[in-house]
C-alpha cells in the first residue's frame, strides 16, 4: 500500500494533466486550474519542510561542537536575522531587510558568481590544447566565438562573420541533436513514472 | 624543468591575477570600445518598438542576486525602452529572490519617466513553483497573484482592471539566469501563444538560439554585450557599455592563455 | 463627401451583394464555450472610403435588436481583421455589428449572428502532438513489454558510468568521502529523477564499501525524495546503520549561496570523487574546477547542453545528453528500463528520418511537411 498508493496518484495525476493538454472544456480547464494551485501550495510546504531540516541539521552541528560548528550557526542566526528584520520593519525599498539585501547578499553573491570568469580562464588554459585534430577544432572555434563576440573582433567583419556561422551552424545543429535527445529521454522517464516503471524516486520497496 | 614544462602545471593563481587585472584595469581606465548591434537583440528592439502605447508587458526577475551585476544593465535599458515607449509593465518574480530586485528596478526606472505605480506598472510579487505558475496565469492572473507586492488586491489596481490572462498581454520579457525562458515558451508561448522574450547572462545564450530560429521566442538580449547594444539602440549609453570593455579586454587574457597554452605544449612535444 | 456617402448608399442598396461589407461571427473552435471569432472584410467600407477613419467600434448584444455594448475598438490597420470575445457564456446567443459615427456621417456594419459558444471536447488543432505521443508510448511500452518478458537488449558501453565503480573504490581507498550533487533542479525535472535513479545505485556501492557519501542539496524536495532514495541503497547494501540523514540536507535554493556552500564543503572535507547528476546552471564550472583543484575525480551529467560543455572541460567523465537518463536503466540493469531506452533509440531513427525528408521537401520549397508540426 505504502508505495502503491504513490505509484496510483502519480498515474492518476500523470494521466490527468496529458490528458487536460488535449480537452479544452470547462470540467477539463477547472481540473487543470485546482492542479496548478495544489502543485504551488505544495511547494509551499515544501519550503517550510526545508527550512526546519535546516534549522535541525545546523543546530545539531552546533550542539556536538562539530568541526566549523561556528559558520552553522552563522547560518542559523542569519536565517533568523532576516526573518526578523522582515517581520518588524517590513520589506520596504527603504528598510533594513533590503538594506542587508541590497549591501550584503548581493554582493556577496555577485562575487561567487565573479568567480566563473577566473575558473573559465584556468579551465581554457588547461582544457584548450590541440592534441589532435577534434582538439584543434574546438580550439579554434573557442577562439574565434571569443575574439569575435568580444568588441573588438565584433567590429572586424571576418572575425564576427566566422564566430556567427559557427553559432548558428555546427553549433546549433550539435545542440539541437542534444536537444533532441534529452526530449526524448525526458520523455521516457515521464512515462516511466507516469507508468510506475520507475520506483526509484520513491525510496522504501 | 623547461619554462614549457613549468607552464603546464603553472598556479592558477598567476591566470587569476592576470584575469583580473583584464577586468579591473578598463573599469579604471575608460577605452570605449565599439559595440555593434545583433540582429537576436534588433528584433526585440523592434517587436517593442512596434508596440502601440498603453500595451501591456510582462517582466519576469527570473534571476538571483548573484547575476545582478550582468543582469541590471538589461533590465534598466528594457525597461527605459518600455517607459519611453509609454507601454505598461506588469512586474513580477520566479526567484525569491526576484522579489527584492524586480520591485526596486521596476520603480526606480518608472520614477525616471515619471510613472504611476499601479496606473503605469505594477509589481505583484514572487510565486514558487515556476511551471504552475506560468500555467495558472494563462487562466487568471488575478488567481495567481490575489494581491500585488504590497498585499494589494490586484482588482483594485486601475492597470489590472481590464487584465485577465495572456490574451491581454502583448509579451513576455523573462530576466533570467538559467533555462526559466524555456518554461515561457514551453507553456506560456506553446499553450497559450504569448510572444516571449529572454533577457540571459551570457553563459546561457546559445541554449536559446533554436527557440529564436524556429520563432518560439521574439529574440534575446545576452550578457552584458547584449545590454550594451540594447542601450546603443536606445540611444543611452549606461553601465553596460562600461562593462563591455572589461569583458573584451577579459576575453583577449583568456584568449593570451590559450595561445600560451599551446605554444608550451608544442615545445613541449618537439623537446621530446 | 455627404453626396459620395449618399451614392454609394444608394448603389448598395440597388446592388448589394457588390457592395456589402461583410462581418462575421462564428463559434472559436477548440475551447471551453467562452469565445467567439469575430472576422471582417478590409477596411474601410465603400461608403467611407473617402474619409479612410483609423478606428472603429465592435458591439455586442444578447438580442438583435437590444442594447449593444462596447466589446473593442478595432484599427483599420489591423491585418488579422479579426477579435476574439472572450468570457462569454456557453449556450447565450450572440450579435456583433462594427459603426463608426462622426459629427458629418454614421455608419453601421451588417449585424452578425446570432452564433453562441459551444463547449468543446476535444482540441483538433492538437491532432499532431497526440499522434507523437501515441507513437511514443507505444515503441516505449512495447520495448517495456519486451523486457518484461525478459528479452535480452543490448545497451552501448557508457564510459562515464563504466568509470563509477572505480571512482567509488578509489574515494575507499582513500578513505575519503564521495560528494553528490544533483544541481538546482526541482523534483519534477527529468534531469532530478534520473539523479535520484543513479544516487540510488551510488548509494548501494557506497554501503558496501563504508564509504560516506555527502550531498548537500538545493530543493527541499529534493533533499527529501534523496534521503529516502539514499537510505533504500544502504538497506538493499544490507548497510542501513551506515547511512547517515545528516549528510544528505538542504543547503539553500539560491544559486550562488549553494555554489559557495559546495565549493567550502569540497574545500574542508575533501571529497575523493564528485558526482554531478542533474540540472545545472552558471554554477557548474564553479563546482567542477574547485573539485579539480583538489584533485576529486569528477564524472557529471546533466540535461543542459551549456553545462556540458562546462563539464566536458573540468571533469574526468561526461554523459552526454540523454545518456544522463539512460544512466538508470544501464547501472540498475532492469529490463524494463532497458527497454524505455530502446524505444526512445528507434524514435530517433524515425525523427531523423522526419528531418532528412523534410529538408527535401523544404529545399523543393514544400510548406505544407512544416505545417504538420504546428500546434494551436
Amino acid at each position: 500500500m505504502r508505495r502503491s498508493f504513490p505509484i496510483l496518484v502519480c498515474f492518476g495525476f500523470g494521466t490527468i494533466m496529458l490528458a487536460q493538454f488535449f480537452i479544452p472544456s470547462k470540467l477539463s480547464t477547472g481540473a487543470y486550474n485546482e492542479i496548478t494551485n495544489w502543485v504551488q501550495i505544495i511547494y509551499a510546504f515544501a519550503l517550510i519542510v526545508g527550512v526546519v531540516g535546516l534549522i535541525r541539521y545546523h543546530l545539531s552541528r552546533v550542539s556536538r561542537r562539530q568541526g566549523g560548528w561556528f559558520f552553522n550557526l552563522v547560518t542559523v542566526s542569519s536565517l533568523f536575522m532576516m526573518a526578523f528584520l522582515g517581520f518588524v520593519w517590513g520589506r520596504g525599498d527603504h528598510s533594513p531587510f533590503m538594506w542587508v539585501f541590497n549591501n550584503m547578499m548581493a554582493p556577496m553573491q555577485a562575487t561567487v558568481f565573479s568567480l566563473l570568469a577566473f575558473f573559465v580562464a584556468s579551465a581554457a588554459y588547461r582544457g584548450f590544447v590541440a592534441r589532435n585534430i577534434e582538439a584543434f577544432l574546438l580550439l579554434f572555434s573557442a577562439v574565434m566565438i571569443m575574439f569575435g563576440i568580444a568588441s573588438i573582433g565584433n567590429s572586424i567583419p571576418p572575425f564576427s562573420d566566422i564566430a556567427n556561422w559557427i553559432l548558428m551552424n555546427p553549433s546549433m545543429t550539435a545542440r539541437r541533436g542534444i536537444f533532441i535527445g534529452v526530449g526524448l529521454g525526458t520523455i521516457a522517464v515521464s512515462l516511466r513514472v507516469i507508468l510506475g516503471v520507475e520506483r526509484t524516486y520513491l525510496g522504501k520497496e | 624543468m623547461s619554462i614549457w614544462e613549468k607552464a603546464k602545471t603553472i598556479d592558477r593563481r598567476i591566470i587569476f591575477l592576470f584575469m583580473f587585472l583584464g577586468v579591473a584595469l578598463p573599469l579604471l581606465i575608460r577605452i570605449g570600445l565599439p559595440v555593434s548591434v545583433t540582429n537576436d537583440v534588433k528584433k526585440v528592439y523592434d517587436y517593442i518598438e512596434g508596440l502601440e502605447p498603453g500595451s501591456i508587458v510582462l517582466v519576469s526577475y527570473d534571476h538571483d542576486t548573484g547575476t545582478l551585476p550582468e543582469m541590471l544593465p538589461m533590465s534598466d535599458a528594457i525597461l527605459r525602452h518600455l517607459f519611453r515607449n509609454n507601454i505598461k509593465v506588469i512586474g513580477m518574480a520566479l526567484r525569491a529572490e526576484g522579489t527584492g530586485i524586480g520591485r526596486q528596478n521596476i520603480r526606480r526606472s518608472g520614477a525616471e519617466f515619471g510613472k504611476i505605480e499601479g496606473e503605469d506598472f505594477v509589481f505583484l510579487g514572487f510565486r514558487p513553483e515556476i511551471t504552475a505558475a506560468i500555467l495558472g496565469l494563462g487562466t487568471s492572473f488575478e488567481r495567481v497573484f490575489p494581491k500585488d507586492d504590497e498585499g494589494i488586491p490586484i482588482r483594485e489596481l486601475p492597470m489590472m482592471k481590464d487584465i485577465n490572462n495572456y490574451g491581454d498581454i502583448e509579451m513576455v520579457i523573462s530576466i533570467t539566469d538559467d533555462d526559466t525562458p524555456v518554461y515561457w515558451v514551453n507553456y506560456a508561448n506553446a499553450r497559450f501563444k504569448v510572444k516571449v522574450v529572454a533577457g540571459l547572462t551570457a553563459v546561457m545564450a546559445t541554449t536559446f538560439f533554436p527557440f529564436i530560429d524556429s520563432g518560439q521566442m521574439v529574440g534575446m538580449v545576452a550578457g552584458l554585450k547584449g545590454a550594451a547594444e540594447y542601450e546603443k539602440l536606445i540611444e543611452k549609453r549606461g553601465r553596460a557599455g562600461r562593462g563591455m570593455d572589461a569583458q573584451s579586454i577579459a576575453h583577449l587574457v583568456m584568449i593570451g592563455f590559450i595561445i600560451i597554452g599551446n605554444i608550451a605544449f608544442i615545445m613541449r612535444k618537439r623537446g621530446k | 463627401m455627404k453626396c459620395f456617402f449618399l451614392i454609394t448608399s444608394f448603389l448598395t442598396f440597388l446592388f448589394p451583394q457588390a457592395f456589402a461589407f461583410e462581418l462575421n461571427v462564428s463559434d472559436q473552435p477548440n475551447d471551453d464555450g467562452t469565445r467567439l471569432a469575430i472576422r471582417w472584410d478590409p477596411l474601410p467600407p465603400d461608403e467611407l472610403r473617402p474619409i479612410d477613419p483609423e478606428s472603429y467600434l465592435l458591439l455586442r448584444s444578447e438580442e438583435s435588436d437590444g442594447e449593444y455594448i462596447q466589446v473593442d475598438i478595432v484599427s483599420s490597420l489591423d491585418p488579422s481583421r479579426e477579435k476574439i470575445d472572450e468570457k462569454l457564456t456557453e449556450g447565450q446567443p450572440y450579435f456583433y455589428k462594427l459603426v463608426y459615427s462622426d459629427s458629418a456621417i454614421s455608419w453601421e456594419s451588417n449585424v452578425a449572428g446570432p452564433v453562441a459558444p459551444e463547449e468543446n471536447w476535444y482540441n483538433t488543432a492538437r491532432t499532431n502532438v497526440l499522434i507523437g505521443i501515441i507513437i511514443t508510448a507505444a515503441f516505449v511500452g512495447w520495448f517495456i513489454i519486451l523486457g518484461k518478458k525478459g528479452k535480452s537488449l543490448y545497451l552501448r558501453p557508457i564510459a562515464g558510468l563504466n568509470a563509477m565503480d572505480e571512482a567509488i573504490g578509489r574515494a575507499t581507498e582513500m578513505g575519503k568521502p564521495i560528494l553528490y550533487s544533483s544541481g538546482r533542479g526541482k523534483m519534477e525535472r527529468p534531469a532530478s529523477i534520473a539523479s535520484m535513479n543513479i544516487l540510488g545505485s551510488v548509494a548501494e556501492k557506497v554501503a558496501s564499501y563504508g564509504t560516506p557519501l555527502i550531498f548537500p542539496n538545493n530543493d527541499p524536495v529534493v533533499t527529501a525524495v534523496a534521503q529516502e532514495v539514499a537510505r533504500e541503497g544502504y538497506t538493499k547494501a544490507g548497510h542501513v546503520d551506515r547511512y547517515d540523514p545528516d549528510n544528505i540536507y538542504f543547503v539553500t535554493d539560491s544559486q550562488f549561496g549553494y555554489a559557495a556552500a559546495v565549493d567550502g564543503i569540497m574545500i574542508r572535507e575533501r571529497p575523493a570523487t564528485n558526482l554531478f547528476f542533474g540540472t545545472f546552471e552558471a554554477e557548474s564550472l564553479i563546482l567542477a574546477e574547485t573539485g579539480n583543484s583538489i584533485g576529486a575525480i569528477q564524472i557529471a551529467g546533466t540535461d543542459s547542453s551549456i553545462q556540458m560543455a562546462f563539464f566536458i572541460v573540468a571533469c574526468d567523465f561526461v554523459l552526454i545528453g540523454e545518456e544522463l537518463f539512460a544512466a538508470s536503466g544501464y547501472l540498475s540493469g532492469d529490463p524494463q528500463v532497458v527497454g524505455t531506452l530502446k524505444g526512445s533509440d528507434y524514435l530517433k531513427v524515425i525523427i531523423i528520418i522526419l528531418i532528412l525528408f523534410g529538408a527535401v521537401v523544404g529545399l523543393l520549397n514544400q510548406e505544407w511537411f512544416v505545417n504538420l508540426f504546428l500546434t494551436a
